[in-house]
């Protein structure tokens, strides 16, 4: 952990209580990945999905907890399984996946609830996933999400031509895998950034840069690249600014915020310029 | 990557037309002859043909034991009235559907070209005709650019269909007739023997539904064409095989012999107000239910 050591120092220019430089780190990295993968999300109109998905964590939580399962594996599992189940209905059912999604991010919701009704213990371990914390991220947490943000790099490498011809032409994707792994991979970013953000602010971690990015290009290159920038520069500006005594709010929040700040910023631009 | 241009899907039983060495020999005439004097469609050989092919889409009984061939080289137009099955037979021929009976394919599977009827997609995600021309070229991904190689394999299939200004506009931003022509370019970039197009006139103004003919019929010498259409002029002007379908296939043939009044009133009823050409004589006047693979030199029927 030499390396991070050495960041942790050149942050400290930057961020003054010393877990805030873990905090950039983590907000850094996981920005990648949700701003990478959103970029996906909006574009196949999925804006929804990380909200079932997000929001089974509860359920994840609770089985856990009953069965006495490991905490991380078990949430991680159950998301990438709900992500999966959302891409099987949407492929073969006859209702529009927006109806899927939401019967989904229902049936998750309940099926949370009345676990957690039958175990009240549970509830303690809740919390964590409703408002996230992105303060407390410990070094292993850290790696897991650089991890994560290689295998957004690799997998958008290999996958986005694929995903983005069946955005124009449905019929040309004839097969079925890109689409479940794309769903796979989303559960895992989104089981990822529930930790950091919590469950209600995760959606925004993957759509806003996005949609600051489609908002501002008329190319797939150029919509990747500024959601890249606009995700990181939010996610530190809301840190920092987190930290701010005129401030002092919840760092997720502040980060969201500053997010939706940004895009509203370049509505503006847009209609200012006329772009297109 | 290859879409938009799609294989054939192996949803039914296929394999090689039953055929002879004299058939064979016929077709490779067609092919080296076509363009200086194209042939008569009905001395080539078929490069596809249905055997009594019928496709069921949920409830709904879409083709009924449809017949046809395709002509080697060949410009074939299939009309009919909506809900005909145009679009159903070219979508089951390019292996969408799942069908019963008989598809095959002379010498094999051929590469096909699509040009879909109407694109439902979201018309403002950020993609310029660049970019969406360069995904059925390579698997390099786009948010790193597009190479220089592939640029110009894209602006050399905009040329070829008079749409290079089209180039770094947004896909989103084109209008229906230049969508058509950079759906056309990005199927003929992926080489393919057989050219399917559906209704490539919907939503096009009149000066690109000329375009779209001219570079059509450009194409004829090289490609096996096969187009849906609902619009009887162009079709009759631009086609060298016409099948009329209605669910069934009415007729097929030759343009001169198919546009008759008899067997228009047949394939789209009897309102039909279209007489395109005078009745050639008693061998096309009707729809003549003829099972054998060839009716004379009249419309083939089924």
């Amino acid at each position: 952990m030499d390396f991070l050591a050495s960041i942790y120092d050149l942050l400290g220019l930057l961020y003054e209580p010393n877990f805030m430089r873990r905090s950039a780190v983590a907000m850094a990295l996981l920005s990648l990945s949700t701003s990478a993968a959103g970029v996906m999300v909006v574009n196949r109109r999925l804006a929804f999905f990380p909200d079932a998905v997000g929001h089974s964590v509860f359920a994840g939580v609770a089985i856990a907890l009953l069965l006495g399962l490991n905490l991380q594996f078990t949430v991680l599992g159950l998301c990438v399984l709900i992500g999966l189940s959302i891409t099987f209905l949407a492929r073969h059912s006859h209702l529009a996946s927006d109806t899927i999604i939401g019967l989904v991010f229902s049936g998750a919701v309940a099926l949370g609830l009345a676990l957690v009704s039958r175990e009240p213990q549970a509830t303690a371990g809740l919390s964590r996933f409703f408002l996230g914390d992105v303060l407390t991220v410990d070094d292993a947490q850290i790696v897991a999400l650089a991890v994560l943000a290689a295998l957004s790099f690799v997998f958008l490498f290999f996958l986005t031509n694929r995903l983005t011809i069946g955005c124009v032409i449905p019929m040309a994707q004839k097969n079925a895998w890109p689409d479940y792994l794309f769903g796979a991979y989303l559960a895992l970013v989104v089981a990822v950034g529930v930790q950091a953000v919590g469950v209600l602010l995760v959606t925004a971690l993957l759509i806003a840069p996005a949609a600051t990015g489609r908002t501002l290009s008329v190319s797939l290159k150029g919509m990747f690249w500024v959601a890249l920038a606009v995700g990181a520069l939010a996610g530190q500006l809301g840190l920092w600014a987190s930290f701010q005594p005129a401030v002092n709010a919840s760092a997720g929040a502040t980060v969201v915020l500053t997010n939706v700040a940004i895009f509203s910023l370049a509505v503006a631009f847009r209609r200012l310029f006329h772009l297109r | 990557m290859t879409a938009p241009t799609v294989p054939v899907g192996h949803t039914g039983p296929t394999g090689p037309l039953d055929g002879n060495a004299d058939q064979l020999g016929s077709s490779v005439r067609c092919a080296t002859e076509g363009s200086a004097q194209r042939p008569d469609p009905r001395d080539c050989p078929p490069i596809i043909k249905l055997d009594k092919v019928s496709v069921t889409l949920g409830q709904y009984r879409a083709l009924e034991e449809v017949s046809i061939r395709i002509p080697e080289k060949s410009q074939t137009v299939i009309i009919g009235p909506n809900g005909a099955g145009k679009s159903t037979l070219v979508q089951t021929i390019l292996g969408f559907n799942p069908y019963r009976g008989r598809i095959t394919f002379r010498p094999g599977p051929p590469r096909f070209g699509y040009v879909p009827q109407r694109l439902d997609y979201d018309r403002h995600m950020p993609l310029t005709v660049t970019e969406f021309l360069a995904l059925s070229l390579t698997n390099w991904p786009l948010w790193l650019g597009v190479s220089s190689k592939v640029k110009t394999r894209v602006l050399s299939g905009l040329e070829e269909v008079r749409a290079l200004e089209l180039a770094s506009k947004p896909l989103g931003a084109l209008s229906g007739g230049e969508t058509q022509r950079v759906m056309l370019a990005a199927a003929l970039m992926s080489k393919p023997e057989v050219l399917v197009l559906d209704e490539p006139a919907t939503g096009v103004d009149i000066n690109g539904e000329q375009l779209m003919c001219e570079l059509l019929d450009g194409f004829k010498a090289d490609y096996t064409i096969v187009m849906v259409s609902h619009d009887l002029p162009t079709a009759k002007a631009h086609s060298d095989w016409v099948v009329c379908l209605n669910r069934r296939v009415v007729a097929q043939g030759p343009p001169d012999r198919v546009f008759t009044p008899k067997i228009l009133a047949a394939t789209f009823g009897l309102h039909q107000g279209l007489e395109l050409m005078p009745d050639p004589g008693p061998r096309a006047a009707s729809p003549a239910p003829a099972s054998g693979p060839e009716a004379g030199r009249g419309p083939e029927g089924s």
